[in-house]
C-alpha cells in the first residue's frame, strides 16, 4: 500500500508519514509540487496525500495536472482553508476528498482507507450482504437472519453508507457529509442519536453486534 | 510642450485662471465690438437729423420770408465755425451758387460721405477732417446743400476706442487674477482633503476635513462624503479591534489551561487523563477558530457564486427531521410547519440547512428536558418567513441585541458550553441572503424569525 504525501510542512509531513509507516503503509514524501508531480507520474501509488499550499506548484495545480496525465489514483486534499467553496474547488480540480487542517490522524486513516478499498463497481452492486445482513438496492429492503427490518429513509441511507464501507472506520465527519451532507460540525450529538437508533433496529433485536464504535476514531460495521 | 509649461497647466489655479482669462477675452471682444458700431450708428444718426432739422428751419424761413431771408441765414450759418465744422450751400433751379461757403461739390446725391478732398469750399477745413458727411434737401425750387465733418465721428469714437481697449485690458487681467484666486482657494481645499486623507493613511483615524457650515459647493459635498467613508472606516476599524480584543480573550482562555496542562504533564509525566483533557482543549480551541473563519468567509460575501434558487421548504424539512430524534432523546419534542409546495429562496442550500440547523440546535441545547420546539415556514408580508420557536425561559429584552455579538453569552448560559458564535454565524448567512433576523417573546420562550425576500424573482 504506497502513499504519495506532498506536504512542504516537513513537521506535519513527518507525523502523517510516521503515522501512515505506524500502520503498515509505504509512505513517500515529496516536499514541493513539482517533486510531487514527478512523483506522482513516475511510479504507481494507492492514495496521494497532497497539501493545497505548496511551493513551485500549488496543490489544486498539482491534481489537475496529475488528472491531465490520466493518472487515476484517488487524491486527499489537506488544506488550511476550509470554506466550503475551497472545498468544492479541490473537488472540481479532481481529488476525490478534502481534509480541512487541523485534524487527527484517525479522520485522515478513515479517509485514505474508504478511498483506498473503494469496489470499483459498486453502482452495479444491487444486494450487500454482511453476515446476516442484506439489503436489496432495487426494492429498498432490508432484512437479518431472514427477519425484514423497516426503516426511516434517514436511518436506510446510513446503513448504506455503513454497508458500503463495510470493515471500514467512517468517522463521524464522514458520515455528517456523505448521509446528512453537513458540512459542518453539529453541537449536539445528531450522528450518536441516529446511529443509536440504528442500532436499536438493525443490531439490538439479534444476537451478534455489526455496528461497532471503533474509540477515539467513528464506526464500523463488520460481522 | 515644455515640462514646466505643462506641469503648470495640471494645476488647478493655473488652468482655471486661463480659462476665466480666455472667456473673459471673448466675451468683451463681442462685448466691446457692439458697443463700437452702436455708437457710430447713434452719431451718425444724430449728425443726420441735426442736419434734417436745421434744412426744416431754413424751409420754413423759406416760406415765412422768402429768399432775400433765407439766403442771408445761410450766408450768416457758413460764417459761423461751428464746433463740429458745417458747411453750407443754397442753390439756385438752375444750380447757380446762391450763398454759403461751400464752392462746389463732385456728384451730389441726397445723402453721402465725401472725402475732404472732393469738397470744395472758400474755407480751410480742420487738418482733423478727412471728410464730409453731405445731405441735399429742396427747399422751394432751391437746393439747400449742408455737410458735416466727420472729426466728431472720429473723435466720439477714438474716446470709445480708448476707453474700451481700456477695459478690455482690465477685464482680462482681471480674469486672470479672479481665476488664479478662485484656482488657489480650491487648491488650498483640495490640499486640505489631501492633507486628512494623508493624515489617516498614517494612522490619525479622527482626522476629519474641516467644513464650512452652509457651503453646499461640490467640493464641500465632496468632503462631507469622504467625512462619511472615514466615519464608517473607523467604525469598522473599531469593530474590528473589538473583535481582535473579543477573540484574543476567547482563545487565551482555552490556551491558557491547554498550557497548564502540558506544564503539568512535564513535571509528573502524562497521564491519560491530562493528555485526553489537553487534546480535548485544542478541539475546542479548532471549532472556535472555524466558526470564527466560517463567519469571516461569510461576511466577504464570496458565498455568492454559490446562490441558487433553492426550496427552502425541503431543506427545512430535511434539517428538521434529522434533529427529530436528538431533541427526543433529550426529552423534547420537534415539529415542522412546512408547506408540502415549494418555497423558492434564492441562496446557498448547505449555509440555508447551517443556519435552521444552528437555531434548532440552540433551542435543543438551551432548553430543559420537556421542552417543546417548532420549525414554521410560512408566507409572510414580503417573503417566507422561517421561524424556529420554543417554549423554555426565553432571552430577556436587554439581551436580545447582544446574542448576535460574537462570544457573547449570556451569563447563565456560560456554564452549558459553546462557543457564542452560533448566532453570530446565523445572523451573517442572514445578512448573506438579505434576511431580516429578528428575537421574539414566544409567551413562554423564544421565537426566532427569519424574513427573506421573494425569491421566485431571483
Amino acid at each position: 500500500m504506497r502513499i504519495l504525501v506532498v506536504e512542504d510542512d516537513l513537521e506535519t509531513a513527518d507525523y502523517i508519514c510516521s503515522s501512515l509507516g505506524a500502520q503498515g503503509y509505504m509512505p513517500q514524501h515529496a516536499a514541493d509540487g513539482k517533486e510531487g508531480y514527478l512523483q506522482a507520474i513516475d511510479s504507481d501509488f494507492d492514495v496521494m496525500v497532497i497539501d493545497r499550499m505548496l511551493p513551485k506548484l500549488d496543490g489544486l495545480s498539482l491534481v489537475k495536472s496529475i488528472r491531465i496525465a490520466d493518472v487515476p489514483t484517488p487524491i486527499i486534499i489537506l488544506s488550511a482553508v476550509g470554506g466550503l467553496n475551497d472545498r468544492i474547488e479541490g473537488l472540481e480540480a479532481g481529488a476525490d476528498d478534502y481534509l480541512v487542517k487541523p485534524f487527527a490522524f484517525s479522520e485522515l486513516h478513515a479517509r485514505i482507507a474508504a478511498l483506498m478499498r473503494r469496489p470499483p463497481m459498486r453502482t452495479e452492486e444491487t444486494l450487500m450482504k454482511v453476515a446476516d445482513l442484506e439489503v436489496d438496492l432495487v426494492r429498498h429492503s432490508v432484512e437479518r437472519a431472514g427477519q425484514p427490518i423497516i426503516l426511516q429513509p434517514r436511518e436506510y441511507r446510513l446503513l448504506v453508507y455503513l454497508l458500503r464501507n463495510a470493515g471500514k472506520v467512517l468517522t463521524r465527519t464522514m458520515l455528517l457529509e456523505a448521509v446528512w451532507d453537513f458540512h459542518f460540525d453539529p453541537r449536539t450529538n445528531v450522528v450518536e442519536t441516529h446511529i443509536s437508533r440504528l442500532r436499536n433496529k438493525v443490531d439490538k433485536p439479534f444476537a451478534s453486534t455489526l455496528i461497532h464504535t471503533v474509540r477515539g476514531a467513528g464506526y464500523s460495521l463488520h460481522a | 510642450m515644455p515640462e514646466w509649461f505643462q506641469s503648470g497647466l495640471d494645476r488647478t489655479s493655473v488652468r482655471l485662471s486661463l480659462q476665466f482669462a480666455f472667456l473673459y477675452a471673448i466675451l468683451s471682444a463681442v462685448m466691446f465690438f457692439s458697443a463700437y458700431r452702436m455708437t457710430d450708428y447713434e452719431v451718425r444718426d444724430w449728425i443726420t437729423e441735426q442736419m434734417t432739422a436745421d434744412a426744416a428751419a431754413l424751409e420754413r424761413t423759406y416760406d415765412r420770408h422768402g429768399l432775400q431771408l433765407l439766403t442771408e441765414r445761410v450766408a450768416v450759418l457758413s460764417e459761423f465755425s461751428f464746433e463740429n465744422e458745417r458747411i453750407y450751400q443754397l442753390r439756385g433751379p438752375d444750380g447757380v451758387h446762391l450763398a454759403g461757403n461751400i464752392i462746389n461739390i463732385d456728384q451730389l446725391g441726397a445723402r453721402n460721405y465725401m472725402p475732404v478732398t472732393a469738397v470744395v469750399s472758400d474755407k480751410m477745413p480742420d487738418p482733423e477732417i478727412s471728410g464730409y458727411w453731405i445731405q441735399s434737401d429742396r427747399i422751394g425750387p432751391y437746393t439747400l446743400v449742408q455737410g458735416t465733418g466727420d472729426h466728431v465721428i472720429a473723435e466720439v469714437m477714438e474716446a470709445l476706442g480708448a476707453a474700451l481697449v481700456a477695459g478690455y485690458i482690465l477685464v482680462v487681467c482681471g480674469g486672470l487674477i479672479i481665476g488664479k484666486w478662485v484656482g488657489v482657494r480650491t487648491e488650498r481645499r483640495i490640499g486640505r482633503i489631501m492633507d486628512t486623507l494623508e493624515d489617516v493613511s498614517r494612522g490619525a483615524l479622527a482626522r476629519r476635513i474641516p467644513v464650512t457650515a452652509g457651503d453646499r459647493d461640490d467640493l464641500s459635498r465632496v468632503s462631507g462624503a469622504v467625512n462619511a467613508a472615514l466615519d464608517q472606516l473607523q467604525t469598522l476599524l473599531e469593530s474590528q479591534k473589538q473583535i481582535a480584543t473579543d477573540i484574543a480573550h476567547d482563545l487565551r482562555t482555552p490556551l491558557q489551561r491547554l498550557r497548564q496542562r502540558l506544564e503539568r504533564m512535564i513535571d509528573t509525566g502524562a497521564s491519560d487523563d491530562n493528555l485526553n483533557a489537553a487534546l480535548g482543549e485544542t478541539e475546542n480551541l479548532i471549532e472556535t477558530f472555524k466558526a470564527l473563519l466560517s463567519i469571516a468567509q461569510i461576511e466577504s460575501g464570496i458565498q455568492h457564486e454559490h446562490f441558487a434558487a433553492v426550496d427552502l421548504g425541503s431543506i427545512a424539512r430535511d434539517v428538521t427531521e434529522i434533529y427529530q430524534p436528538v431533541a427526543e432523546d433529550e426529552g423534547q419534542s420537534l415539529t415542522a410547519l412546512v408547506p408540502e409546495d415549494p418555497v423558492p429562496v434564492c441562496g446557498d442550500p448547505a449555509l440555508l440547512g447551517q443556519l435552521i440547523s444552528n437555531l434548532i440546535e440552540n433551542a435543543i441545547r438551551h432548553c430543559p428536558s420537556g421542552a417543546s420546539f417548532q420549525v414554521v415556514l410560512e408566507d409572510g408580508v414580503d417573503g417566507p418567513l422561517l421561524s424556529v420557536s420554543d417554549d423554555g425561559q426565553g432571552i430577556p429584552d436587554q439581551e436580545a441585541e447582544k446574542v448576535f455579538r460574537r462570544f457573547y453569552r449570556i451569563e447563565k448560559s456560560r456554564t452549558s458550553g459553546g462557543h457564542g458564535l452560533g448566532l453570530p454565524l446565523v445572523k451573517a448567512i442572514c445578512r448573506l441572503h438579505n434576511a431580516a433576523i429578528t428575537l421574539r417573546d414566544n409567551a413562554p420562550g423564544l421565537r426566532v424569525c427569519v424574513a427573506f425576500p421573494r425569491g421566485d424573482h431571483a
